[in-house]
């Protein structure tokens, strides 16, 4: 029998995307455990123990002060050896929505380092929540979780009022020379897009997740676990077989990057 | 000392929340005199040093990427106005916790408090103070809640001391002197209050404050019930309580998978897998009408609370809304004083909904707006939540003797005092003033943790029995979970979120995110270790005894002593007169109109009919990833669907179908004929996406205005419609509730009813979510089929007799017989896959149903109306039970329906037209386009 990579879900005050995830991820062939940040910091639990590391989304501690600010500044005060550990072990991360949140308020994306935050998600342009199915274009890059799917358009929801991408031009430059853009918002022609709808919140290159140099860590606003089987499409009824496909192999591209290292 | 954070988003940025107020100053308030807003937090804090703030500033305020920040100076310097808002002192300010949490994380010692505001700067010439107070009262504060920080506090804590508990000398009160006792604080008549007063007297001494608060709570109309169970006299014959009979017509109709009706907090039927679901439906009127922010947020929060408190603990799985407003562009003058404007409630109403939904985790995934002007002084703001739990854990659980009384969750504040007693009175001009501690801001991460540690604890077998504490705080759920017990619970116990709140106080306190648990004394220490794990505060107040008595003490001071029997039993039965008078309608008689596509796209512009995307777009329907059936489906996701149908399950095929239906006109004209359009309304909209009518039950909600005489016997009729459609369906109530204080009255005599409202929700479980179907058109050249029983004369009610000023008197009158049998018939097509699309007509008839169906499949229709027809009446009618279907063509209807009435009536097309003919001559065309830019163009000039 295939040993099933462990998978850490998560969860904090707030988070909400939590079983959904869990689900996506089983679906795919790992093993799943919900582990509380508190269970980490009283060391009930160890990062060590698990293969990929899953921040859902939701609002961690109610999204106060900057959404996902309060849950990253605990793990960079109480996790951070271990996430360190767990970083330079070669491991996986991926953060949707409120985690990718996290990840840029952690530093984790996009650069690895704990603590120095170059890129953020602010307040979508539209000034408020949006939860609507937008089309995302998988770029070429070195991420673990998008390997082999460069170049396809896939559809899935973004749900959240702090999802715009931004940064300095530099680290903007840096980040698109390393290919470390992962998925762009893109209109129904395939092609990103900067105009609402089709960009839901305004973000700079279209950027909707994006991930670190090793191809590791992930972050991105829309939600892949939401569309891991077919009549979870709100389409379903009129598309092919084939709509969740891409939202599952995220989850599946993961589970056999651990089944092979 | 306060040190003072300022931060805002760099001026080279946009300002998203910035553009969005100045949007609002726009659209909403018509001011164009401003033409820029620039926003800023403010944080402060109390007991550390300015270097520390400085820390604070750096590591957890201001991201430097784009945000500027300022230690204890103005950070807006260039606008024309600037204007600083925040919570009233005692307001919980739910960021305050995550500050303290947060700074304590960094290692930041001695904070004492926190606090967050936020100051906003206007920008233009021409801006004047009074556009100023405008946009600060009609947009930025909510008095009852807010206030504009004019000078810093100079502290962020808040002092108190408790008042004693007073005794009341009720005994020896004469009659008047207990009218003024209940007049504005205990909302009792002569009579119960006599009742009280005999109580007292044969026990020979006077009740504290908090025994008369207790009592006047549990005996209030919002939880007593009492016009529901009043033995009633309509036209001169007694008929058994309303209630009664509702739950009688449940019994009878012995439903196989009805597990729990009436009884707990929620109604449970049974699911799959070893699951059941539960669904609860409540109103929120009152607090929504003062305060509608807070008001939806704590409706929401509070029909949440009752999932969770369904059997021995649900998970709460989707969230529903329907509200009955005044339209948005009624003119300020129109509104009666000390009532908000519709505008303004709308959209903090949806806000509310929106950001507790939200942050709970929780799908808002089905819900209506209903316009009405009589709705200016009183709205009705209903929301509902459904759970799932399993079966056997579902029946209400029971304490035994020695059990601990665990309070869990929030703080107790003095929020919410007298919110049930203030909801069962009449609205006043003086409402707003009088009873504004009935409101406060909810705290949805404070529940959504309570739930996750209910949840665990559920799992590993430690609750005995648990309910939330709604209104009524403590009072309520104590004393309702020891009825059959007795309980004795310590006051002073009791976390506080300040000092200074006297005990009457913390038993009737109505803060949000609290529940209460009993659970035996050997699972206790667990308990507490799972409520740590999740931050959740919990705290053993007492035990259930078994004498009979409800008991409180305040440290050595017993402060209430009563008999359960008194408490719950002591209420006298009222005895009431109904009788319904027929309205004096005229008969109105529909004519063609000179201008079709005018008249067509007047309809689908009618506020009822106009789509609703944008409010839908700002709910996280998605969320927990069980959406089979979305609001919005079709080519360009703008097509709205009937029901919602959830898999509650991940990864099994079984659906819960959720949908309900309202309409307020029907029962100002009929309310026995009107009700069953309501009831009918919900089954026809679940069943036209696939729901089983045979694997369905409904809850009820009656908001009425005050049940006077020709009210009452309104009421009397819209109950014997729901026993009658229990009875022909075999679809039974299990939960209900009934508001019934929707009247509204100023001083200069003006009085106000609201039009009588009857929401039936509807809920059924199916096999498989594939065997259902959305509602856009899926393909050109497909058979457009009319299904279902329907007399075309009958348009009393409809939206196009209304655009015509007039209700008329023939309303539809539905034959509930007939309606089974399509119900059956059309489950039966859809679950063998035989339609590609359906759709229930309602608002707006066939017309708006079949405009609906294209915009979704962005198809166009030919369609032809049969000569026997009247053109007007064919389009507009608005019977339910009936349905549009979209059949493959050479699949004959009669083949699949049988011998229900059904006949082609149209093509689907690839022109993205709508083409209408009348004995094959044109009648009209219109484009797609048209027609759906008119029926966005409402909503849109409201949200943006």
């Amino acid at each position: 029998m295939i040993k099933k990579p462990d998978v850490c879900i998560l969860r904090a005050d707030g988070i909400n995307c939590d079983e959904e995830t869990f689900h996506a991820f089983e679906s795919a062939g790992a093993k799943c455990t919900m582990v509380h940040i508190n269970q980490l910091r009283r060391g009930e639990e160890k990062l060590s123990r698990y293969q990929i590391l899953a921040l859902p989304g939701g609002f961690s501690y109610g999204d106060d002060i900057h959404s996902g600010k309060i849950l990253a500044v605990e793990l960079i005060y109480f996790l951070k050896e271990q996430l360190t550990e767990f970083v330079n072990n070669g491991k996986l991360i991926i953060g949707i929505c409120n985690g990718f949140q996290v990840l840029v308020r952690t530093g984790l994306l996009p650069y690895r380092r704990l603590g120095e935050i170059k890129t953020t998600l602010m307040d979508n342009s539209s000034g408020h929540f949006e939860c609507r199915w937008v089309n995302l274009l998988i770029e070429s890059s070195h991420c673990v979780f998008t390997r082999g799917m460069a170049g396809r358009v896939m559809s899935a929801q973004v749900a959240n009022s702090g999802g715009k991408f931004y940064t300095s031009p530099d680290i903007l430059q840096d980040i698109e020379n390393k290919g470390q853009v992962v998925f762009r918002y893109a209109g129904n022609d395939g092609h990103p897009t900067l105009s609402y709808p089709a960009n839901p919140n305004g973000s700079i290159n279209a950027i909707a997740g994006i991930c670190d140099s090793t191809g590791r860590i992930m972050g991105l606003m829309p939600h892949p676990e939401r569309c891991v089987s077919q009549t979870q499409h709100p389409n379903w009824r009129r598309l092919d077989n084939n709509i969740s496909q891409c939202c599952r192999d995220i989850f599946k591209n993961a589970v056999e990057y651990v089944r092979e290292a | 000392m306060i040190q003072e954070v300022r931060v805002m988003v760099r001026d080279s940025i946009p300002d998203s929340k910035g553009d969005e107020i100045l949007f609002d100053i726009h659209q909403a308030l018509g001011i164009n005199s401003v033409e820029k807003v620039r926003t800023a937090k403010v944080f402060r804090f109390e007991g550390i040093s300015e270097n520390n703030a400085l820390f604070l500033a750096d590591k957890l305020l201001a991201e430097d990427i784009f945000q500027s920040f300022r230690v204890n100076s103005t950070i807006i310097d260039d606008a024309d106005f600037t204007v600083e808002v925040a919570y009233k002192p005692g307001v919980m300010n739910p960021e305050a916790a995550s500050l303290m949490k947060s700074a304590s994380d960094l290692g930041i010692d001695g904070l004492i408090a926190a606090d967050s505001a936020w100051e906003y700067g206007f920008y233009g010439k021409k801006v004047t103070e009074a556009d100023i107070e405008h946009i600060v009262n009609g947009l930025l504060v909510n008095a009852t809640v807010q206030y504009v920080v004019k000078e810093s506090p100079k502290t962020l804590i808040i002092q108190g001391k408790p008042g004693p508990t007073e005794i009341i000398p009720i005994g020896s009160m004469s009659d008047q002197q207990l009218i003024d006792l209940s007049k504005d604080k205990l909302f009792l008549n002569l009579e119960e209050m006599k009742v009280i007063q005999s109580y007292f007297r044969s026990l020979d001494r006077d009740p504290t404050d908090c025994e008369i608060e207790i009592i006047a709570q549990t005996w209030s109309e919002h939880c007593g019930h009492k016009t529901f169970k009043a033995k009633l006299i309509v036209d001169g014959e007694e008929k058994k309580p309303l209630l009664q009979r509702l739950s009688d017509a449940t019994k009878e109709s012995k439903h196989p998978l009805v597990l729990s009706a009436f009884v707990d907090n929620s109604g449970v039927m049974d699911f799959y897998d070893g699951m059941a679901v539960c669904g609860k439906v409540e109103t929120h009127n009152s607090p929504s009408a003062i305060e509608p922010y807070g008001g939806a947020m704590t409706g929401s929060g509070g029909v949440f609370r009752d999932i969770a408190g369904t059997g021995l603990g649900a998970k709460v799985i989707a969230s529903t809304n329907m509200f009955c407003l005044a339209p948005p562009g009624l003119p300020a003058d129109e509104i009666p004083p000390g009532c908000l404007h519709p505008h303004y409630l709308l959209r903090r109403v949806i806000a509310g909904i929106r950001d507790y939904g939200n942050r709970m985790g929780v799908p808002t995934n089905n819900g209506s707006l209903h316009f009405h002007r009589d709705y200016r002084a009183k709205p009705t703001v209903i929301a509902g939540a459904y759970g799932i739990l399993p079966a056997a854990g579902c029946q209400k659980g029971q304490p035994k003797k020695g059990d601990r009384v665990v309070a869990m969750g929030g703080r107790t504040g003095r929020d919410g005092i007298h919110g049930a007693t203030f909801s069962s009175g009449e609205m006043t001009d003086r409402t707003i003033d009088v009873n504004a501690s009935a409101v406060q801001i909810g705290h949805p991460i404070e529940e959504k943790r309570m739930f996750d540690a209910i949840l665990a604890a559920g799992d590993e077998g430690l609750i005995r029995a648990i309910t939330d504490c709604g209104a009524g705080g403590f009072a309520s759920a104590v004393g309702e979970m020891g009825a059959e017990t007795g309980v004795r619970i310590a006051l002073d116990l009791a976390p506080l979120k300040y000092p200074g709140l006297s005990p009457w106080e913390i038993l009737l306190s109505e803060s949000q995110e609290r529940m209460v648990l009993a659970v035996a004394p050997d699972h206790v220490e667990r308990l507490l270790e799972i409520c740590r794990n999740y931050n959740v505060e919990v705290t053993i107040l007492g035990e259930f005894t078994d004498d009979g008595h409800f008991t409180a003490t305040y440290g050595e001071q017993q402060i209430m002593n009563l008999d359960m029997d008194f408490l719950h039993d002591g209420l006298p039965q009222r005895v009431l007169k109904a009788a319904w008078k027929n309205p004096q309608l005229s008969s109105f008689k529909t004519s063609e109109p000179a201008d079709w596509p005018g008249l067509y796209k007047k309809v689908m512009r009618d506020l009822d009919i106009c789509s609703k995307e944008p409010i839908v777009k700002m709910y996280d329907h998605g969320v927990q990833g069980t959406n089979a059936l979305p609001p919005f489906s079709g080519v360009h996701l703008d097509g709205p669907n009937d029901a919602a149908i959830l898999t509650p399950i991940l990864g099994r095929p079984y659906g819960l179908v959720i949908s309900h239906g309202l309409n307020p006109i029907l029962n100002r004209i009929d309310p026995y004929y009107g009700s069953i359009w309501a009831a009918t309304e919900a089954v026809s909209n679940a069943v036209a996406c696939g729901a089983n009518p045979n694997e369905m039950v409904l809850i009820d909600n009656f908001i009425w205005p005050f049940p006077d005489e020709e009210q009452l016997g309104a009421l009397d009729m819209a109950i014997d419609a729901c026993v009658d459609f229990v009875r022909a369906t075999g679809m039974p109530f299990i939960s209900g509730k009934d508001s019934l204080s929707s009247t509204y009255r100023s001083q200069d005599g003006t009085v106000i009813k609201i039009p009588p409202v009857l929401c039936v929700s509807a809920f059924g479980r199916i096999t498989d979510v594939t065997r259902t179907v959305s509602a856009d058109f899926k393909k050109a050249g497909n058979h457009i089929v009319l299904l279902g029983y329907r007399d075309t004369k009958e348009m009393a009610g409809s939206t196009y007799n209304q655009i015509h000023g007039t209700l008329g008197s023939n309303l539809p009158r539905i034959n509930l017989d007939n309606l089974t049998c399509v119900l059956k018939t059309l489950y039966r097509s859809i679950s063998l896959d035989q339609l590609q699309a359906c759709h229930d007509l309602s608002e707006g008839g066939l017309a708006a149903a079949l405009a609906e169906m294209c915009f979704g499949g962005d198809l166009g229709a030919v369609i032809n109306i049969p000569d026997d027809e009247n053109p007007v009446n064919f389009l507009f009618n608005e019977t339910a039970g009936c349905f549009l279907a979209e059949l493959p063509a050479g699949l004959e209807p009669i083949e699949v329906f049988g011998n229900i009435p059904c006949r082609i009536i149209g093509v689907t097309s690839t022109d993205k037209k709508i083409t209408v003919k009348h004995s094959e001559g044109k009648l009209f065309t219109l484009t797609l386009n048209e027609l759906k830019t008119a029926w966005q163009q409402p909503m849109k000039e409201v949200f943006r």
